[in-house]
């Protein structure tokens, strides 16, 4: 009995953590048939492609595959890009085949991805704050600092934009109200910066040196809390 | 005596106005140029923005505290320090701008 059950936990572990092949080899057709010009065949982007906006090193991307699957359905407009540069596929690929080419993303590029955000979130050591506190530090922060790029509402109308709008090189800050991540992605992506996680530029910048853990993961919370959903 | 102590007042204040320099800082690269500072109490910083984006100098140093807001690309701001006390100057958007201003 305990051999058979032994067995049986072995084979649903494996159906878990195993995508199927065909389904794999279908996401990775379709990957070179349509995502390879820009992100490059290794999702490192292709280096020979002249886009304003440089395409993400998907390689580096902190976005779990389910993410994924929604940003290549959608496009990245839906979820808070300034420009549809990362179009929607749903007009053109079935649910299935999105999942397929996110998965392919994941299991061959961004095979790091989780044991990365793993160590880093264990190495932060932000205090446990109540949620009131975490608002009042967060909001401040926001204010003093986010905000002058995402706007006050964070939907990334803001002053700056105005006034550097004209700079060829000058990425527009995301409309964080349709951001598709977690507070835990939100913390690691203010701490280390969006050039970390992918970006091309360093125009959402690292924030590590100026504020601790603890007012990092405060301006996540607030974000998350406060923000994120309010369009 | 009342007319040479309000002689010698007047004097002493023409002589600090008349003492006290102007200082450049440019906000070049992300980066002031230079990034350190020595001052003297009425002294005036003027901030340069040669960037082709904007930036926003400020201090949280209470005894010299000021907040330029937003300073689009070719436009100049100015503080005056008020406070014998060293602060830092820091960007509100960049930050891994820092200007270190001692005040002697």
């Amino acid at each position: 009995m305990n051999k058979f059950t032994g067995i049986l936990s072995v084979l649903l572990a494996l159906s878990f953590n195993t995508y199927a092949s065909d389904d794999l080899a279908e996401g990775k057709r379709l990957y070179t048939e349509t995502c390879v010009s820009c992100h490059g065949i290794s999702g490192e982007t292709n280096a020979d492609m002249h886009l304003i906006v440089k395409p993400r090193r998907l390689k580096d991307s902190i976005l779990s595959s389910n993410q994924m699957a929604k940003i290549i359905s959608k496009g990245g407009h839906a979820y808070g890009a300034h420009s549809d540069i990362m179009p929607a596929f749903n007009y053109v690929y079935e649910k299935k085949q999105i999942e397929n080419i996110a998965e392919y993303v994941s299991q061959t590029f961004n095979t790091k991805r989780d044991a990365k955000v793993k160590k880093l979130l264990s190495k932060s050591d932000a205090k446990k704050l109540d949620a009131k506190k975490m608002h009042k530090i967060g909001k401040k922060i926001f204010k003093r600092n986010c905000s002058l790029c995402h706007g006050l509402k964070g939907d990334g109308k803001s002053i700056y934009v105005e006034e550097s709008k004209n700079n060829k090189e000058f990425l527009f800050p995301y409309d964080l109200r349709k951001t598709i991540m977690d507070e835990d992605q939100i913390f690691l992506i203010v701490k280390y910066g969006a050039h970390y996680w992918g970006a091309d530029k360093e125009d959402m910048p690292s924030w590590k040196k100026k504020y601790d853990d603890t007012k990092l993961r405060s301006v996540a919370h607030f974000v998350k809390t406060k923000i994120v959903g309010t369009d | 005596m009342k007319k040479i102590v309000t002689t010698l007042c007047i004097a002493a204040t023409l002589s600090v106005g008349l003492s006290a320099k102007n200082w450049v800082i440019n906000q070049k690269g992300k980066t002031f140029i230079p990034s350190k500072l020595t001052v003297h109490v009425g002294d005036t910083i003027t901030f340069e923005n040669s960037d082709p984006f904007a930036h926003n100098a400020y201090t949280d140093d209470e005894a010299n505290e000021f907040d330029v807001g937003m300073q689009p690309t070719g436009k100049e701001t100015h503080m005056k320090v008020k406070s014998k006390e060293s602060f830092n100057v820091e960007c509100a958007i960049h930050p891994n701008m820092l200007l270190e201003v001692t005040v002697q």
